[in-house]
């Protein structure tokens, strides 16, 4: 048949010899690899290929614009982890390379980072930044803080919680007082612990907690912050500054309230030249005032919740402890008298 | 920012679609989720708000797919997202020039949503859309508004015209249009308004207006969509109407058939049942009464102060940047307007003079305008020059054939609306052009004559005149009509159609055979018969019990406030069919008015016509006119007359007409092609006509003949019957041939039972 012809003459093929023509190159052989290759740029790893070195702040900025917007995983982890290493490395008292002022903005954001090793490390970097520093932006950092306190994910919310802690640790004042600090953040760990309550629904069954699941170890931990962030807001501070100076000279009892504040933007809670806020982005400035807005919209929530835990015993109910420690000496002075309506 | 890899668990977490799955069909047990989710939101929110350009959507989970959790769940949870809209409008508003389009797209979309849920009113969605879609830079964005707004519009009048919302929408496309008249954004309220016009949801004086003031704006662009609004927006509403009403015809019996031969299926019986009922409501939509739609330009409130305006301002101005086409299309609108109207607008017609040369571009346009302007109250002094400059720059021996055919269209169709623009010499001399070589020259002088010899035989020579005219000036029954005066009562064409009705009564008794002249009694039966059938050919709604045939109660735009004092009158009064109550007012007035010695007709004053009746009566009418014009030998000139004269007195007259027979001259080879093409249907590749046949058959869904199918059939399925038919005895064949007779006289296998 002439399949089968065809199929011999193709055998035949494999072992007849090729002919060589003049002026044309030798064929290639069947079993011949392509070793050729094409790039549009061969990628050096470690060295530098220029004769001068970029110097140590460029490549700082470099860094920190890499950690803030590349797009793999491991290269904003590993730049992280320099930006790091040349912060703890430098001299005591040599100047940072670059403001906290820009650092903090860029850098913050990474808290909602999708893995787990960016925002680690994240939480090691920040640590090296000078704490007296921090205050300035903490509105912008908890704004972040929040965003991760009430995330879907698990992960992302404990290191939130890291966060704060840090911010608690740096600048405790300042997230307390700054707008929406109190009530929003408060707000958040309602609705992070699954203490908050629908305003339109009347409560009918206890939290279902379909998507954010049973907190299970991370539970115990955002109570001891709760307790933090409380004791924070609410428990007066010892005011020993205040007291050596007043011991001065005598007629200049009180000077410093009547000096040019030290802080930078001392007017921010008039709110002379921002949009208006409404209650919850407020400054609140007064620790009676925040235990007024503590005591008439979360005081409830957080005693029912304090209730159900302190049941459940365990390392839960020992933070619980812990919280109810917390709003006792918070709430200790509070006279329940609404004044300002 | 690309997105980011996102892990296993973490997919599980952010699950978004499956809450808002969970939350549609439980809200109440998810409250505590959507509120995790809402805080979630607003602290994205915030972020977003304090640096609306920096932020960027990384994460898990954008700000971008919350704003549509939340949007799609808002309407389970009132109270907690109560100011969620107001967050998505602000956004909106104040950063819609930053933000990157996708979210844009998404806030927008949400916002249409909440509407869509009834979370949000019409009208808080269009305020917050409509100053985005005039101010935005991105393309994209004003095309999805635009296609927002507008689909946003239509569904909220679809039930029940929405009065009040178009009403705050059209005023702030009139507050557009005003208060920034050289701004280019007008060019938005024009385009919604035309949209909606062209759509029938807007049809009223006040969406004219907007168009007037776009018209009379300063901004080139805004002038002319205004402009084109007014020459073509009621066309484009007709053929869109045509267009919606043609589409799907769906072949009931072939789908029934076609269930009856494969396989019963319920998907198929279903099928056919959707086809039943959709072919019901077409038919029914077809039967609904016709609403009663006015152009626009009958819907202007003062068309003198209008036509006025758009003269002085854009035409007769000589700090007016129009180019010519843009002047071109102002004057066509002009001229329309004083055409339609009987204005009195003297100065343009001086403003014509400078144009009337051959050597002036698109002169036809001009002609054509100049034509449209002239009507019978136009005094002739006015017009006399310029049909003497058309004459003397176009019509002569020198100038070519086509000019001097377009200057004899044009001196017609003006000398058609006002025939005491022509002096007797003028006349004489052009007629004369009637025995030029060139076919459009003789054609167009040949019109001219058979115009005058209707309407100014005198000025005519004698044997010009023809035998009708001459006869009729003789007898004095043909007058030379005086300038304002109007012919007098009675209905054009009414005793045709008198004459038609008994001539067709008459026939219809021979077919039945009675004779010819019946009693009254009969022709009274017979008559209301008729009738009824006149109404119910166009109106299905009228039957027996409730005779308001052919009429709808046009709801006015006060109907909102309805008034509830006692002392008015039922608004809408039904019209009946009583022939005795109701005498026609104007053919009674007719009546008196008339000649005793002519005799009236009396068919309008005894009867309400049907529009059947008018219908024929039109029909007639252009019959007769037909056969009174000269010289309609040939079936392709008295079409060309047909037309013509079919043209509406609202129809705009066009440089084509213009140009009119200078066309004849001989085609090109595509003309021709295409014309031989015509009407044989699309020809892809190179086939037979049989093949062409079958394959359209084919498409058709027809089956094929047994010849064809044998034909057709596998060459190894005939090959054992082959084999086999040359082994049989002779009795076998015997029995296959008789079976074979049998069979045929049965008519089939099956037989041709009752055929």
């Amino acid at each position: 048949m002439g399949s089968s012809a065809r199929k011999k003459k193709e055998k035949k093929k494999d072992f007849q010899k090729t002919k060589l023509k003049v002026g044309k190159a030798k064929q290639k052989a069947d079993n011949v690899t392509d070793t050729s290759f094409r790039s549009k740029s061969i990628t050096v790893n470690q060295q530098s290929l220029t004769t001068t070195a970029p110097s140590s702040f460029s490549q700082f900025s470099h860094y920190v614009s890499l950690a803030s917007s590349s797009k793999s995983d491991t290269q904003r982890k590993d730049a992280l982890s320099y930006l790091t290493t040349q912060l703890s490395s430098q001299p005591v008292n040599a100047s940072m390379p670059l403001p906290t002022a820009i650092l903090l903005p860029k850098l913050i954001p990474l808290i909602l980072d999708g893995s787990p090793a960016v925002r680690s490390q994240l939480l090691k970097f920040l640590r090296l930044l000078p704490p007296a520093e921090v205050g300035d932006r903490a509105e912008q950092s908890l704004l972040y803080t929040r965003a991760g306190m009430t995330h879907l994910s698990a992960p992302i919310r404990v290191d939130a919680l890291a966060l704060l802690e840090w911010l608690l640790e740096v600048a405790q004042e300042d997230i307390v007082t700054c707008p929406g600090g109190w009530v929003k953040t408060l707000k958040s760990f309602m609705s992070m612990m699954g203490w908050a309550s629908s305003s339109g629904s009347t409560k009918w069954t206890s939290a279902s907690r379909a998507s954010f699941g049973k907190a299970g170890k991370a539970f115990p931990r955002q109570i001891i912050m709760l307790a933090k962030f409380l004791q924070a807001g609410l428990v007066e501070e010892s005011s020993e500054s205040l007291t050596s100076t007043s011991n001065g000279l005598f007629p200049l009892c009180d000077v410093e309230v009547h000096m040019i504040p030290a802080r930078s933007n001392a007017f921010a809670h008039l709110n002379l030249f921002g949009s208006s806020r409404d209650e919850e982005g407020e400054m609140y400035i007064d620790r009676e005032e925040r235990q007024r807005v503590f005591a008439t919209k979360f005081q409830p929530a957080v005693m029912e919740g304090l209730e159900n835990v302190k049941k459940e015993a365990g390392e839960a109910g020992r933070a619980a402890a812990i919280l109810s420690k917390a709003l006792r000496e918070g709430m200790v002075d509070y006279s329940g008298i609404d004044d300002t309506q | 920012m690309p997105k980011k890899r996102v892990g296993a668990l973490e997919k599980v977490d952010a699950d978004l679609p499956n809450l808002q799955y969970k939350i549609g069909r439980d809200p109440k047990s998810y409250t505590e989720d959507f509120l995790n989710q809402y805080g979630q939101y607003q602290s994205q929110r915030d972020i977003f708000m304090a640096s609306p350009t920096t932020a960027t959507s990384s994460g898990i989970i954008s700000f971008r797919n919350l704003i549509d959790f939340v949007a799609h769940v808002a309407d389970c949870f009132p109270e907690d997202t109560a100011e969620f809209p107001e967050d998505l409008k602000t956004i909106l508003t104040l950063h819609h020039a930053q933000l990157e389009s996708e979210l844009r797209e998404k806030i927008v979309g949400s916002l249409v949503l909440l509407r869509r849920k009834d979370i949000i009113d019409s009208s808080s969605l269009l305020n917050t859309l409509f100053p985005i879609l005039v101010a935005t830079p991105s393309k994209t964005l004003r095309s999805l508004l635009f296609n927002k707004i507008l689909s946003d519009l239509r569904t909220s009048n679809q039930k029940a015209i929405n009065h009040r919302l178009n009403r705050t929408i059209q005023t702030a496309l009139f507050n557009l249009l005003t208060s920034d008249r050289t701004s280019s954004k007008g060019i938005w309220a024009v385009k919604i308004t035309r949209e909606l016009w062209k759509r029938q949801i807007w049809t009223d004086s006040k969406a004219v207006e907007i168009m007037k003031e776009a018209s009379l704006a300063d901004n080139e662009k805004v002038i002319g969509s205004g402009v084109r609004f007014f020459l073509g927006g009621d066309k484009e509403r007709e053929e869109l109407e045509d267009e919606s009403s043609d589409d799907e015809a769906i072949d009931v019996g072939k789908l029934k058939h076609q269930i009856g031969i494969n396989k019963k299926t319920r998907k198929g019986k279903k099928s056919v049942e959707a086809a039943v009922k959709k072919v019901r409501q077409n038919e029914k939509k077809k039967n609904a009464p016709h609403p009663l739609n006015f152009s626009a330009l009958h819907l202007l409130h003062d068309p003198q102060g209008f036509a006025e305006q758009l003269f002085s301002k854009h035409l007769n101005n000589g700090k007016s940047k129009l180019n010519l086409d843009q002047k071109l299309l102002v004057l066509q609108l002009v001229s329309r307007l004083v055409g339609l109207h009987k204005l009195t607008v003297i100065k343009l017609y001086s403003y014509f003079t400078k144009y009337l040369t051959p050597r002036q571009p698109q002169v036809t346009s001009f002609l054509a305008s100049l034509a449209q302007a002239t009507h019978s109250l136009v005094p002739p002094d006015a017009i006399e020059p310029l049909v003497q400059k058309i004459a003397n720059e176009f019509v002569s021996e020198a100038s070519a054939s086509e000019v001097a055919s377009a200057g004899l269209n044009a001196i017609r169709e003006i000398c058609v609306r006002q025939p005491l623009a022509m002096s007797d010499i003028l006349l004489q001399d052009l007629v004369m052009y009637r025995k030029s070589k060139d076919k459009g020259t003789m054609m167009a002088a040949k019109g001219l004559l058979s115009l005058y010899r209707e309407v100014g035989a005198d000025l005519l020579k004698k044997r010009d005149r023809g035998k009708k005219a001459t006869m009729g000036i003789k007898s004095g029954t043909i007058k030379e009509r005086r300038f304002g005066e109007d012919e007098v009562g009675g209905i054009e064409g009414i005793e045709l159609l008198e004459e038609w009705k008994a001539n067709e009564r008459k026939r219809k008794r021979a077919e039945t055979g009675l004779p010819e002249l019946g009693t009254d009694e009969e022709d009274e039966d017979e008559n209301e018969a008729e009738e009824q059938a006149g109404w119910d050919n166009w109106d299905a709604e009228s039957d027996a019990s409730e005779d308001s045939g052919g009429w709808i109660a046009v709801e006015s735009d006060e109907e909102i406030n309805i008034s509830d004092s006692e002392d008015d009158e039922p608004a809408a009064k039904k019209i009946k069919l009583d022939k005795s109550a109701t005498p026609n007012p104007d053919a009674e007035k007719g009546e008196t008015d008339q000649n005793p010695e002519k005799k009236v007709s009396k068919l309008a004053t005894t009867k309400i016509l049907t529009p059947a009746d008018l219908a024929k009566l039109q029909e007639l009418r252009l019959e007769a006119s037909i056969n009174k014009t000269m010289g309609a030998k040939t079936k392709a000139q008295s079409d060309r007359i047909k037309e013509a004269l079919a043209r509406h007195a609202d129809d705009a007259l066009t440089a084509d007409q213009i140009e009119g027979f200078s066309k004849l001259r001989k085609s090109t080879k595509e003309e021709m092609i295409a014309l031989a093409r015509e009407g044989k249907g699309e020809r892809g590749e190179h086939k037979s006509t049989q093949a062409i046949r079958k394959s359209k058959k084919e498409a058709e869904g027809k089956s094929t003949t047994n010849k064809e199918k044998s034909r057709k059939k596998n060459f190894l399925m005939t090959l054992g019957k082959a084999k086999y038919k040359q082994k049989r005895s002779l009795t076998q064949t015997k029995r296959v041939l008789q079976g074979h007779i049998e069979r045929s006289k049965r008519g089939g296998k099956r037989g041709n039972i009752g055929m």
